[in-house]
């Protein structure tokens, strides 16, 4: 398992650069062969994870490194998706760097330090981490795209945008993976917590301790709650959505692992 | 072997000139030319602002004089004789040569790095082949001119960034939307400027556009050539609310598009992006709309900085493509320079193996030898002259695009009397002196 998420580590800072110099020479053919190299990446670190409960001692998923691993991964997949029907060579770039540092700070994680799940709660803790992970990858892409809307527009308002040498991503194309993201990303946060709740029945015999986490963590769904329903009802402009989707996602972060850091 | 082009472009003829020069099928104007004995091969390069003929030729002055009688009172519609001379350039050889490079490569155009050029000297090869006026010397300065102008395009960039209005709108567009297909583009105006804009974002996909004009005939005459629907000014407010794109380049006293109507427009698309590209002078569009959530608006001189920006880039790239070109011209001319030295190769070759042959027939009529040591002897003065030539044709294939190589060609011909008549007297003067004993 180790290997292969070695091997995606290194697969995924390769993609990163040739994605960086795509951009930078600019050369479409190296832009898409840092899509294919993601894909590779992926398929790597999917085959570690596949091989994750084979192991003689499985680690556990719960921790927040292998979560990290788990959420990267989820958003490479994504960000294949989009990347390959549209012009986001730089969306794909930084999310090469990023799985890459998130694989790389599992493989130096210290196995011992892994903390063993309760075996009575089940396949609660699975079912919440895998569905929890997807939603914030998928609202971390759609967070991403919205910082990335906001410097195009800037720079498309200053006029900055037609001295640039290397066209970016199109507003529309931005617009469109935050769209997407945030219609995927928020259901599966919506199970990510429920899943949450019956883990902690399992445990505690309470759906809710109110404890920082949780507490920060419904506020956060709260929040996205608003945001789907102000997008899609069509009350809010797409510079105003990649905003609240930027918003939301730092909201996110601090309620999952800013809290947990804090306390 | 020579190369001669002559020609006039945007530079030396004014268009009234150059217009008169315009040939829809060059053939019979090739023909005419490779049909006497100055022009062995003849390509006519005919664009909108150059005309241009390379011939090769066994005499460069004979085949010039042809080609300015031929520009001067034959080609043209009307005719210029002697007055022609004064906006015609040209070029011989490397001259020739470096200058059909420049052009496949769009170092010579008017704009700097325009991508039509490259096809449009291909169209001209392609009908000199067609005519039977290419041989093999132009046709590897072609093939020649369209590799080099690949690898100006791909190792500079000099293609790089728009330089006209409309190219650069469209670029702008890009920039915000993704997909033009499912996009609706509202022109203002009938003019030259919105007609290029059309035809640029038509080019590029563009899925539903309207034109709108005070003169309603006008845009309806302009609708129709691009198979889109016409307007009156009236319609304007109703036309904003569906446009995702708006170009405006009308001539009017006061913006056609103020914040109030613009507010308007914006709560009716719902937040959705618009670029609005104002061309006009005066504005058409008020400064105060730029500062509107979601819209994208540019004006005449933002696009014209880019323009003059991208012409600056361009520019600088010349210098890059220039050392390619001359990187290119020096494996052409080492290319023409070897076609050159092959008669002397050949004459050399020729006269060593007759002496040879000569002084081998005579020492085997002389000494009495069975075949095995005929074919020995023979051996030995096949590979003795083998050698004693290897050093001087590999020079004179080496030096052959040299200058030296001409000068190596002539003391090569003089030493060994290759343009003298081959006699008896020659295998004399190497006989060996032993034998007058």
């Amino acid at each position: 398992m180790t290997e292969f998420h070695q091997a995606a580590a290194a697969v995924y800072l390769a993609s990163g650069i040739a994605a960086l110099l795509g951009i930078v020479l600019p050369s479409e053919r190296i832009a898409r062969a840092s899509l294919y190299g993601l894909v590779v990446g992926a398929a790597l670190q999917g085959i570690a994870f596949a091989t994750l409960h084979r192991a003689a001692a499985p680690p556990a998923l719960t921790d927040w490194v292998s979560v990290g691993a788990l959420v990267a991964w989820m958003a490479v997949v994504v960000m294949v998706f989009f990347a390959w029907r549209m012009r986001l060579t730089t969306l794909a770039a930084v999310v090469g760097f990023v799985a890459f540092l998130f694989v790389f700070a599992s493989l130096l994680k210290d196995p011992s330090t892994s903390v063993a799940v309760a075996g009575e709660a089940g396949a609660w803790p699975h079912a919440h981490v895998l569905l929890a992970s997807a939603g914030i990858s998928l609202l971390g892409v759609a967070g991403l795209a919205g910082i990335f809307y906001l410097i195009e527009h800037r720079r498309l308002k200053s006029k900055r945008a037609l001295k640039r040498r290397v066209p970016g991503p199109s507003l529309e194309a931005l617009d469109r993976v935050g769209v997407a993201s945030l219609a995927a990303g928020f259901p599966l946060l919506t199970l990510g917590l429920a899943t949450g709740m019956m883990w902690q029945r399992s445990e505690n015999g309470v759906l809710f301790t109110g404890g920082p986490h949780e507490v920060w963590t419904l506020v956060a769904w709260l929040f996205y709650a608003g945001v789907v329903f102000v997008r899609f009802r069509g009350q809010q402009g797409a510079r105003q959505g990649a905003a609240t989707a930027v918003a939301g996602f730092v909201f996110l972060t601090f309620a999952v692992v800013g809290v947990g850091v804090l306390r | 072997m020579k190369l001669l082009l002559v020609g006039m472009n945007h530079r030396s003829a004014p268009v009234e000139m150059r217009e008169r020069f315009a040939v829809d099928d060059p053939a019979p104007a090739l023909e005419k030319l490779v049909a006497g004995d100055e022009i062995e091969e003849a390509v006519l390069i005919s664009t909108c602002n150059r005309v241009e003929i390379v011939v090769q030729t066994p005499n460069v002055e004979a085949a010039r004089h042809r080609l300015v009688r031929f520009f001067g009172t034959e080609w043209a519609t009307r005719t210029h004789g002697a007055a022609i001379e004064d906006h015609l350039y040209v070029y011989r050889d490397a001259e020739a040569i470096a200058h059909v490079f420049r052009v496949a490569s769009a170092i010579d155009s008017m704009v700097v790095g325009e991508p039509q050029i490259l096809g449009q000297v291909k169209d001209a090869y392609r009908h000199a082949v067609d005519a039977g006026s290419c041989g093999p010397i132009l046709s590897r300065l072609f093939q020649r001119a369209f590799a080099t102008a690949k690898r100006v395009r791909s190792e500079t960039r000099i293609g790089h960034g728009a330089v006209s209005m409309a190219r650069i709108g469209v670029d702008l567009v890009a920039q915000v939307f993704e997909d033009l297909g499912s996009k609706k583009a509202l022109l203002v105006g009938a003019g030259e400027m919105v007609e290029a804009a059309l035809a640029a974002l038509q080019g590029n996909g563009l899925g539903h556009a309207t034109i709108a004009n005070r003169s309603l005939e006008r845009a309806r005459d302009l609708a129709e050539r691009f198979g889109v629907t016409a307007f009156g000014l009236d319609a304007l407010p109703r036309l904003l609310a569906e446009a995702d794109v708006v170009l405006t380049s009308v001539a009017v006293a006061e913006p056609i598009l103020g914040v109030e109507l613009a507010r308007e427009v914006l709560a009716r698309r719902r937040g959705r992006p618009v670029v609005v590209i104002d061309l006009g002078v005066p504005r058409n569009v008020a400064p105060e709309v730029g500062e509107i959530d979601n819209v994208y608006l540019y004006d005449v001189d933002d696009l014209q900085g880019i323009a003059s920006q991208n012409a600056e880039e361009r520019q600088r790239e010349v210098a890059r493509a220039g050392r390619i070109v001359s990187a290119e011209c020096q494996r052409f001319e080492g290319w023409l320079g070897a076609l050159e030295a092959l008669p002397t190769i050949r004459d050399l070759s020729a006269r060593a193996e007759a002496l040879r042959r000569a002084e081998f027939e005579r020492s085997v009529a002389r000494l009495d030898l069975d075949e095995e040591q005929r074919a020995g002897l023979e051996r030995m003065t096949r590979s003795l002259v083998s050698k004693l030539l290897h050093h001087p044709l590999t020079r004179l294939r080496k030096e052959s695009d040299r200058a030296e190589g001409l000068a190596l060609r002539g003391a090569a011909r003089v030493l060994f009397g290759l343009d003298e008549p081959e006699a008896g007297a020659d295998s004399e003067a190497l006989d060996d002196p032993a034998d007058d004993t």
